[in-house]
């Protein structure tokens, strides 16, 4: 095959990769930069959600004083966990059981305790999240087959970032010279646009295509039953280190603040940016927050009764494979340094929208119109059926890929 | 059309199909249309806008103790893997008991000893959960047993017929054919 004619097939490879599903692709980019600023999002229009400050010198509160904070507010609610985001601008997000047997999460203000709100009752992050990752595809059964439709389309993505780099000569030349001509014609500006906003995106692409990929291969693991983790299961409390109680009570069990402070003593660096509560009376308490490498938490599993540490994992603990595969998930949604990853993500993740709209543009406007355009002279059996056949290398039509 | 005078004319079909081959992936977005009010009834169901339950089976005498007991979702046990099938039950202790008991247990079965007294629940007293596991060969006419520990020591059991906890999950087990 001539080098000319393997280019060719190269460049019908690119242009075929996302067009047949390419509104499918459109919508999974949107609704996947959506779910990267969910949370902000949330915060925007919710004011419950964030943490202002009542003083400038105020300092945030402990968890017991947290706990003490709700209990006093409402004696009867039940706290079964605390979460502090990352950014300092949310609010505390507290899991809470009310005596009507409700379920809630609910915002607390992590300077003063008082109970801001409960979250709305629709989930913005988690129906971005839902849309995105499954396509709203229940799990009944293992993972729900939207999961597979949408992280299947990690190939094709793949395979169109190494094809656009092959058919897209010296692509490398686009840093230093980077083209946008407006002045054109739709058809340049929209080449123009899939080719520079592509070589500004190879680093996203990959990331998201090679995550994207992992996401289906997960799911491929889990679903034919095959592990590759190294966490222990952790037993229950004993029956016996559960302390009897002569009143008929439950027993004091540790307060938070003394655990985090025995677990902190035992594991250096121990970040604590959550708090489980145990789930019930044999059942431990679990602590945890992210290592010095960001992208993978720590945690810590603790006897409520008497402050021992049953279990920990820790980064140390992960295999070399594990630092791989969980660091998938944080390098796909870009949570795993604060806000501004998260608008760089963002960023990228719609200038990967416009990637996939502009790849259509140009297939509609060259392809698509010389393909209908055949067509049409098709049905005339005069002198243009003969001109006709000229049309169908359309990819040389004035468009720069001609100099393949 | 005017196409009397071609030889193979392409048909309206065909035309429509180059036409609309590359924008029929669009119907793609009806599958989250579709499952939309399916997601809105689970996130419902999760927030307890239901209860405890899709079906609630009642108050449940235990000793001196009660709790309400509810099939979070009103059909068979769900498979889960390679564990088996589970059946999701809630419960919830009266008010006055929840400082005296220490852990609600359930199994089908009577169980012979505290240590074997079946799964246990996790969560607020006020909402406990439990996975039941119910294999294929359950009698249809079994009885859930609910087992609860209190922080004396003691123990008290009561039993319901599954009948009575779960209707779907003993029409599940009769259409098994009750494979011994």
């Amino acid at each position: 095959m001539s080098k000319k004619s393997r280019s060719k097939l190269w460049f019908l490879v690119h242009s075929w990769l996302a067009l047949p599903i390419w509104f499918f692709v459109l919508i999974v980019c949107v609704t996947g930069t959506l779910a990267v600023v969910s949370q902000e999002i949330v915060w925007l229009v919710n004011p419950e959600m964030r943490a202002s400050k009542p003083s400038d010198d105020a300092a945030l509160l402990s968890y017991d004083q947290v706990v003490a904070a709700i209990k006093q507010a409402q004696p009867q609610t039940q706290v079964q966990s605390i979460v502090r985001p990352d950014e300092s601008h949310f609010a505390l997000e507290v899991g809470v059981t009310y005596p009507d047997g409700r379920p809630d999460k609910i915002y607390v203000n992590p300077y003063s305790g008082i109970i801001q709100g409960s979250a709305p009752t629709f989930n913005f992050k988690g129906f971005t999240r839902a849309l995105h990752g499954w396509w709203l595809v229940p799990f009944t059964n293992g993972y729900s087959w939207g999961w597979y439709l949408v992280s299947l389309l990690g190939l094709p993505l793949l395979a169109s970032l190494v094809t656009g780099l092959v058919v897209y000569k010296r692509f490398w030349k686009g840093f230093f010279r980077p083209t946008l001509r407006i002045r054109h014609g739709a058809r340049i500006f929209w080449g123009d646009f899939h080719r520079l906003s592509g070589i500004w995106s190879i680093w996203f692409i990959a990331v998201i295509s090679i995550t994207g990929t992992w996401f289906l291969i997960e799911a491929l693991l889990s679903d034919n039953q095959i592990s590759i983790s190294s966490a222990p299961v952790i037993p229950v409390v004993s029956r016996e280190s559960v302390p009897l109680s002569a009143d008929g009570t439950a027993p004091p069990q540790l307060n938070l603040d003394r655990a985090i402070e025995i677990a902190r003593q035992q594991i250096p660096g121990l970040e604590t940016s959550f708090v489980s509560l145990p789930g019930n009376a044999y059942s431990h308490l679990e602590i945890g927050g992210r290592g010095w490498y960001p992208l993978m938490f720590q945690t810590a599993t603790i006897n409520p009764y008497n402050g021992e540490i049953a279990a920990s994992r820790l980064l140390s603990d992960r295999t070399a494979l594990e630092f791989v595969t969980e660091s998938m998930r944080p390098l796909h949604t870009g949570d795993f340094g604060g806000i501004w990853i998260k608008l760089i993500w963002f960023f990228f993740g719609l200038v990967l929208s416009m990637m996939v709209l502009s790849g259509l543009l140009i297939w509609t406007k060259r392809t698509a119109l010389a393909t209908a355009n055949a067509f049409k002279r098709n049905q005339k059996p005069s002198r243009e059926a003969r001109t006709s056949s000229l049309l169908q290398p359309s990819i040389h039509r004035e468009s720069p890929e001609g100099n393949l | 059309m005017s196409s009397s005078t071609t030889a193979t004319p392409p048909s309206r079909l065909s035309l429509f199909w180059h036409k609309w081959r590359f924008h029929i992936n669009v119907l793609l977005l009806l599958i989250p249309l579709g499952f939309m009010p399916k997601y809105f009834s689970e996130a419902a169901l999760f927030r307890g806008d239901a209860g405890l339950g899709e079906r609630e089976v009642g108050e449940v005498q235990v000793g001196p103790w009660s709790l309400r007991l509810a099939e979070f979702r009103d059909e068979a046990p769900r498979l889960n893997g390679p564990v088996g099938h589970m059946k999701h039950f809630n419960a919830a202790l009266c008010q006055s008991c929840i400082s005296q008991v220490k852990a609600t247990y359930l199994r089908i079965g009577k169980p012979r000893s505290l240590r074997a007294a079946g799964v246990i629940f996790f969560g607020s007293p006020y909402r406990m959960g439990a996975l039941l596991p119910v294999p294929q060969k359950t009698r249809p006419d079994a009885e859930l047993w609910i087992t609860l520990e209190g922080w004396d020591g003691s123990m008290h059991q009561a039993s319901i017929p599954l009948s009575q906890a779960s209707p779907a999950t003993v029409a599940w087990l009769k259409s098994q054919g009750n494979r011994p």
